[in-house]
């Protein structure tokens, strides 16, 4: 095991920061989530992977209720995730998520995307917003650009952006689905970099992606999904070096073979 | 009647047709880009009932010929009741019509947005009402910039129908007929009135352009 995985926190009688329980979702006949039950603890990096279509990002989404389930509980931090209005705000205001495609809001400057959620959700005074809004942008290495809009930013830097953006709400703990999937080869590291940055910081991570050499640095955890199912799941050395089961092997190999 | 004898003696007449016709549009378009934002706002809200309700304004609305509309508020409102001065009549017939397609460009405005950006604000915590504020709303209508500016010339021209009703002063429209009863200007009548339309059109239109490059978002 590399040395720079957290220690996460298997303490026994903690309370997991994640926490699904029999949780099933069907698209009309699809049924795409079968049987999930997992915990993520306070501190922890799970990675989450799988073949296409298996239910990576619909468990990802499920988890701050974009996507609703049939049945089954989702808990964060102990409590039940609410099912909607103010409260689900408030609970997705904790929850950060950093999508594939970047999703910045295009009207806005890079500096307005990072303050919005403080100034409206939190109502934080607009001067202090913007001071801890330019610390974030600095941590992530694109300050010089608060000024631009999205679309004048190359796509490692509007996902570096993203990130701050989360970040700015102070989140217990952040989703990324496949993150550096939209990106040209040589901006995954930029992005990745601030990945374990943050994982080395101590934030509870759940992240969908198909970086190896990111899930052994970091992850304390990879879960393998297929058909809707969380199939196998184990330490990244565990998990890449000897999958259990067939479909794990063929994954890799498939994902090894490019 | 040639142009120059017919300015002579109708120019009065026609400049005021024209402010006429520039208030009515003015009034009517403001009124209309309101309503629009209301109709499609009820559109995209979670309340299903309002969501058809708006809907079924901008089916009925945009599928009506703004002078059948005109007859009915003339001549079949008064027997609910309702009685309106034939100025609000033509302004209540453009409004009706021009809020149902600007609700229809809104509507386009937002579909350019994209679900991922929307989802993006909820997850920072953005409420329904949060969201359509500070993102779907402003988006919306900076993309929807040039086809609101078409529709404020489709909105000047549709108070043309202002012609089938006595109003005094007439809007440009109603002035040739007007003038036609009186001499034979033939279509030098309509000419005046036309460079008017043409002229404010183009008015309307370099101005819709010069705020479209302002405000355009870059994607
Ligand atoms: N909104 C939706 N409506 C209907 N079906 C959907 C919807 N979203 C996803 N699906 C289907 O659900 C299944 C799981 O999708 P999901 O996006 O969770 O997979 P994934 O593991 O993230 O795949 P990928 O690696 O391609 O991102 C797929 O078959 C997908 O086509
Ligand atoms: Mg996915």
């Amino acid at each position: 095991m590399s040395s720079e995985q957290n220690t996460g926190s298997e303490v026994a009688g903690q309370v997991p920061m994640i926490e699904l329980r029999h949780v099933e979702k069907h698209f009309g006949d699809l049924h795409v989530l079968r049987d999930i039950n997992l915990k993520v603890g306070k501190g922890e990096v799970l990675v989450v992977i799988g073949p296409s279509g298996s239910g990576k990002s619909t468990m990802c989404r499920t988890i701050n209720r974009l996507e609703t389930i049939d049945s089954g509980e989702i808990l964060i931090d102990g409590k039940p995730l609410p099912e909607e209005g103010r409260e689900l705000a408030a609970a997705r205001a904790e929850l950060g998520m950093v999508f594939q495609s970047f999703n910045l809001f295009a009207h806005r400057t890079i500096l307005d995307n990072v303050t919005m959620g403080p100034i409206e959700v939190q109502g934080v005074p607009r001067k202090e917003a913007e001071e801890s809004a330019m610390a974030l942008l600095e941590r992530v290495g694109v300050a010089e650009q608060a000024a631009k809009v999205p679309a004048q930013l190359s796509g490692g830097q509007q996902q570096r952006v993203a990130i701050a953006r989360s970040l700015a709400m102070h989140p217990k703990a952040m989703m990324f689905d496949e993150p550096t999937s939209a990106l040209d080869p040589e901006m995954i590291n930029e992005v990745l970099e601030v990945m374990v940055e943050l994982a080395r910081g101590g934030m509870t991570m759940v992240v969908v992606t198909h970086e190896m050499s990111f899930a052994r640095r970091v992850a304390n955890r990879v879960v393998f999904m297929a058909d809707g199912t969380i199939m196998e799941e184990g330490s990244p050395d565990e998990f890449f070096d000897h999958p259990t089961t067939e479909r794990a092997r063929d994954f890799l190999d498939s994902i090894k073979g490019h | 009647m040639g142009i120059s004898e017919l300015w002579a003696t109708y120019g009065g007449m026609y400049l005021q047709a024209l402010l006429t016709t520039w208030a009515m549009t003015a009034v009517s378009y403001v009124i209309a880009m309101a309503l629009a934002v209301l109709i499609t706002v009820m559109r995209v809200c979670p309340i299903r009932p309002l969501r058809v309700l708006g809907d079924f304004y901008v089916q009925v609305f945009r599928n009506i010929a703004g002078i059948c509309l005109l007859i009915i508020i003339v001549y079949a409102l008064p027997n609910l009741g309702l009685t309106l001065p034939y100025r609000t009549c033509v302004i209540v017939a453009t409004v009706l019509l021009v809020s149902a397609f600007g609700s229809e460009n809104f509507m386009s405005g937002i579909n350019t947005i994209g679900i991922g950006q929307i989802e993006a604000a909820r997850s920072i915590g953005l409420g329904f009402s949060q969201t359509l504020r500070l993102v779907v709303i402003p988006q919306a209508l900076r993309s929807a910039v040039l086809p609101m500016t078409n529709l404020a010339i489709a909105c000047l021209l549709t108070t043309a129908i202002g012609s089938q009703v006595p109003l005094s002063p007439p809007e440009l429209t109603g002035l040739v007929s007007y003038i036609n009863t009186r001499t034979t200007g033939g279509i030098a009548t309509f000419l005046i009135s036309a460079l008017g339309y043409v002229g404010t059109a183009l008015v309307i239109g370099f101005v819709g352009n010069r705020i479209d490059r302002k405000v355009r978002i870059l994607r």
